[in-house]
């Protein structure tokens, strides 16, 4: 009797939640009392918002959450330490998409294609962009993590200063890197342009996107690496040139904070992102360029077939915990990516798309109206650019170094290139 | 009389007692603490920037140019607490900080005084042995010892932490307890030996209580290495067992530098241990004399 | 040291001379600190020296294999690593040398022991007490030229490249040591004021009779007596400066190009962040090699310097 009263309120709880918070919608929410799932978190948009999201779950199912959230660094450390120390410290861990290869290689993480087989209906799969699916956890056959973060690379322009100038935003490389000379005013402080230059994923990662704009590519056909191709100089050599003419003078030491703060503080005019900072341009706390921000897909140079880039993370489940914590993560993974969820983190703000009604969502889309900029990049879009491949820390590393090198004057184009190249053919042997 | 001249920085001497030589000595001391005043700006401003972030929106932190103004703000200090189980990081800290400082001293207080007070030739020797181990690289160290934690089941818990930095501290300890018990004048331990007291009673009625300050100045080296140390723990802590000198690189995000966050949390990393600097005073500034001398 | 083995034996059951009892109490109370250190430290030191032989990746520990000298002979023609050779030594006796010379500066304005000087000391010393890793922090925000505090300025005045002191090839290096002067020339002056509070002063007071100006006095008489009680302090500080890691972690991450890569930075690089166990401990090895070279020199070149002045 007395456990018929305790489930009564329990259930009666319950139904006061899911009234109150309609993202804790459940079919049937199985429990997890005592579980506790602790979630390696990279610091992102959305790491905030998971962290006042996740007491939600645990009202639904009785299971902890714990967001530890991490820097880059750290992240990629500790997770791959417990994974290598079967230490079980993390249950869940956001994977950035390059990390996919390796995961898959190494079976760090529980593979969900026959989860997710089972779960179909549940799922909903058909609202989630199939090139999402694939880039943000596919990997060879198998799933190493389900997609969560999508981010569609976007160039954010400064309308105002366009209009100054009497330009339009290019769809070319060509005439972009013209406007890019045109905008730039470094009497007033204006910069045309900006991206990462600081040594290490920071450089590695910018460049490879401008890379595949300009036509070059990290792999060749045969999956072998061809840092030093021709076309790949040829793209250094631009980006080079972009650096010394036309962007902030601390720009060779930016990571994405200081490239995305020195867009929010009115100093540059084009800068190539990731859509999920698209939403602090308008945020009057920490934007200085509220309101003067435009949005559109990023140019490539002609004859180049335009290719967007997909980066972002997926939620990957620890291969060596527990069963019940296993199926405890599953089902956190299905909630927070569940239509209601994953909207009621986009509104409060994490910039972290994966489905089709979330990019078409009215609510959304009237706070964040560059969304449709973001479904596009998604329809078309290439996660690839940087290979996902178990070899990509030591290419990242190789390239972050090369392309930092180039930019302050260490080394021409070629040259940083071709070290590079040499460094990491080694790996494939 | 002769002294206080020459602390006062070598005014040639033997007319102190004329009235202008005097007020020479005067400006000279005026100049000195003017070049000191200085000084301390040059090494204190950096850190109040710091500090003064945490009260700043981001707009004022990267203002162009840099400007002194700002609107006073809680927030960062409000996200701090949202997102970062603050009193779970300082409590990690101070564990890991205390328990590492307690086990250091308890094996490193007996071998300073054994090694002090050995007539053995290689005392010396061992003094610096202590003194290489502190010089090792911990790359070369760290990986092996992960594996080892995690064997023996220790990983991710506090005393993966405390162990790693007990092995560096208790090298420090040793060979600053050394110098203390070295200086530390033996006849009173002679006279209670031979007044029937046993070596462990006269070490620790005698000899200890004579080196308490050199016991508090070891201490706070322990605590201020540990406290501050952020590679072993990053390394070998998990999200329940993290201490505060990790959280604060975890506070700078990817792609919002989150200043004002870093300089809240600062707050809280920085000031426990400043404070406890500035009230110890006088046996960190009387540990290092004696260490080194 | 008098003679403590007092030929005493209380009681008649103990049959062990006082002698070996009191070497047999000393030993077991140093005991403990040497197998602790041994067990935590060392043993942890000697496995990584033989990892070095391995090519040993935790990221792919089926394949470990031995490979003899091949991590070594990798790290002698890795460009990168005599880069990172070149600029830890660098490092190292720029930043001690500078961290010696200020703190000397430092301790002789604060020679007069007066309250005014001794709270300014203690004020001094917070730096030596930050986190090394918010240290770094600060100064990568400060010195930005685009918005930092003193990087602005300093690149609107012409006084910093164009990048900024952190972000220029020739300046990056200079700066990250200055950054280490920044936190730990207070504790260098500390050290040396103890040093020169300890000088014997009827030495100094002859020196003053003897008509001998500032310079020559301090030349003559102070610095000799201060640099035999200095010396623990500058190999400590070398021995850390040699190891630095949080603030050009934060900073640069060994950038621009390759100016601030140290061995220490390329380690932990190799170690934690690629897990290749191997390559890692073989740098470890040698930075280990390396230290306690150093170290042997110092001994050798300043204790009989010592010696002299004694």
């Amino acid at each position: 009797m007395k456990s018929k009263t305790l489930r009564g309120y329990r259930l009666a709880l319950l139904t006061c939640c899911m009234a109150a918070f309609p993202a804790a919608v459940f079919a049937a929410p199985a429990r997890h009392d005592g579980v506790t799932l602790t979630i390696a978190c990279e610091n992102d948009q959305f790491a905030r918002v998971l962290a006042d999201m996740a007491p939600e779950f645990t009202k639904a199912t009785g299971a902890k959450v714990d967001v530890d959230i991490m820097s880059y660094p750290e992240l990629a450390t500790k997770t791959i330490a417990d994974f290598v120390g079967h230490t079980k410290g993390y249950d869940i861990v956001t994977m950035d998409i390059v990390w996919s290869g390796q995961f898959e290689q190494a079976g760090y993480t529980v593979d969900l294609t026959d989860w997710i087989k089972r779960d179909t209906a549940e799922l909903d799969l058909d609202d989630i962009y199939p090139s999402l699916m694939h880039a943000l956890g596919g990997y060879d056959g198998k799933q190493v993590a389900y997609p969560f973060a999508g981010y569609a690379n976007v160039l954010a322009y400064r309308k105002d200063l366009y209009e100054k100038a009497g330009l339009k935003p290019a769809d070319t490389m060509e005439e972009h890197i013209a406007n890019i000379a045109k905008l730039t005013d470094k009497a007033n402080k204006i910069y045309g342009f900006v991206a990462n230059g600081q040594k290490g994923p920071a450089a590695a990662q910018d460049w490879m996107q401008y890379n595949m704009q300009l036509g070059g590519s990290i792999l060749g056909n045969d999956g072998k690496p061809t840092l030093n191709s021709d076309a790949n100089v040829a793209s250094l050599a631009t980006y080079k040139e972009l650096f010394d003419k036309y962007a902030p003078p601390g720009a060779a030491d930016y990571d994405w904070g200081g490239r995305e703060e020195s867009f929010r503080q009115g100093l540059v005019a084009n800068m190539q992102t990731w859509s999920v900072g698209a939403a602090d341009y308008d945020n009057p706390k920490i934007s200085k360029v509220v309101g003067e921000v435009g949005i559109k897909l990023p140019p490539t140079a002609k004859g180049v077939p335009p290719q967007y880039g997909i980066g972002g993370w997926g939620l990957a489940i620890n291969a060596d915990i527990s069963d019940a914590e296993k199926a405890a993560a599953w089902d956190f993974i299905k909630w927070i990516d569940s239509r209601p969820a994953h909207k009621e983190m986009n509104m409060r703000g994490a910039g972290s798309y994966i489905r089709k009604s979330e990019l078409t969502d009215p609510d959304l889309l009237k706070r964040y109206p560059f969304l449709p900029v973001v479904a596009e990049a998604f329809e078309k879009g290439n996660g690839d650019f940087r290979p996902r491949i178990p070899q990509y820390p030591e290419i990242q590393d190789a390239l972050g170094t090369a392309v930092n090198a180039a930019l302050v004057g260490n080394g021409d184009p070629k040259s940083v290139l071709d070290a590079a190249q040499a460094k990491v053919v080694k790996l494939f042997k | 009389m002769a002294r206080a001249i020459v602390r006062g920085g070598g005014v040639p001497s033997g007319s102190a007692g004329k009235q202008g030589m005097r007020r020479a000595e005067a400006r000279s001391i005026l100049y000195r603490r003017v070049a000191v005043i200085v000084i301390l700006a040059v090494f204190l401003l950096p850190l109040l920037w710091l500090l003064s972030t945490a009260y700043k929106p981001t707009r004022d932190i990267f203002a162009t140019p840099p400007t002194l103004l700002f609107s006073p703000t809680w927030s960062n200090f409000t996200s701090v607490f949202r997102y970062f189980d603050l009193p779970e990081l300082l409590w990690s800290s101070i564990v890991i900080s205390l328990g590492s400082t307690v086990l250091s001293l308890l094996l490193g207080v007996p071998a300073g005084y054994a090694l002090a007070r050995a007539k053995f030739r290689g005392a010396v020797g061992v003094a610096y042995f202590f003194l290489a181990i502190r010089t090792v690289p911990p790359v070369a160290t760290l990986i092996p010892f992960y594996i080892l934690m995690r064997d023996i089941g220790l990983l991710g818990t506090w005393w993966a932490v405390i162990l790693i930095n007990t092995s560096l501290n208790c090298a420090f300890v040793v060979w600053m307890m050394y110098a203390y018990f070295r200086s530390s004048p033996i006849s009173i331990e002679e006279a209670a030996l031979t007044d029937g007291c046993n070596d462990w009673r006269t070490f620790l009625t005698v000899a200890l209580p004579a080196v308490v300050p050199g016991i508090i100045a070891s201490a706070i080296f322990c605590v201020m290495f540990s406290w501050n140390d952020f590679l072993f723990a990053m390394f070998l802590t998990r999200a329940e067992t993290k201490p505060i000198s990790v959280a604060l690189l975890s506070a700078y995000g990817t792609k919002d530098i989150s200043w004002g966050t870093l300089g809240a949390l600062a707050h809280f990393s920085t000031l426990p241990i400043i404070l406890m600097m500035l009230f110890l005073n006088r046996y960190f500034v009387q540990g290092l004399t004696k260490g080194v001398n | 040291m008098t003679d403590l083995a007092l030929p005493i034996s209380r009681s008649p059951r103990n049959a062990m001379p006082y002698r070996t009892r009191r070497r047999l109490f000393l030993l077991l109370m140093v005991a403990p600190a040497i197998v602790y250190v041994v067990l935590i430290a060392l043993w942890p030191l000697a496995q990584g020296i033989v990892y070095s032989f391995f090519d040993y990746s935790l990221l792919r520990p089926a394949s470990t294999s031995y490979v003899g000298l091949d991590n070594y002979r990798a790290l002698f023609s890795d460009t990168t690593v005599r880069t990172a050779l070149v600029n830890t030594f660098l490092f190292t006796f720029g930043a001690v040398a500078l961290e010696f010379l200020f703190g000397l500066g430092l301790a002789l304005l604060l020679w007069r022991d007066d309250r005014f000087n001794r709270i300014c000391l203690s004020l001094l010393l917070i730096p030596v007490t930050v986190t090394p890793l918010v240290v770094g922090l600060i100064f990568k925000a400060m010195l930005s030229p685009d918005y930092g505090a003193i990087g602005y300025f300093a690149a609107e005045w012409g006084l910093s490249g164009e990048h900024g002191f952190l972000g220029e090839t020739s300046s990056a290096l200079m700066t990250i040591i200055m950054i280490d002067v920044w936190e730990w020339t207070p504790l260098m002056a500390l050290i040396l004021l103890a040093g020169l509070k300890s000088l014997p002063t009827d030495i100094l007071e002859a020196a003053q009779v003897d008509g001998a100006r500032p310079l020559q006095r301090f030349r003559i008489v102070v610095l000799p007596l201060l640099l035999p009680s200095t010396f623990l302090a500058l190999v400590l500080r070398m021995m850390d400066a040699f190891r630095v890691f949080d603030i050009i972690f934060v900073s640069t991450g060994g950038g621009p190009g390759d100016a601030t890569d140290t061995l220490m930075i390329y380690s932990v690089k190799q170690g934690l962040q690629f897990f290749n166990v191997g390559f890692a401990s073989a740098i470890a090895s040698v930075m280990t090699i390396l230290i306690g070279i150093m170290a042997v020199i110092f001994i050798l070149v300043v204790k009989p310097a010592e010696a002299r002045n004694g």
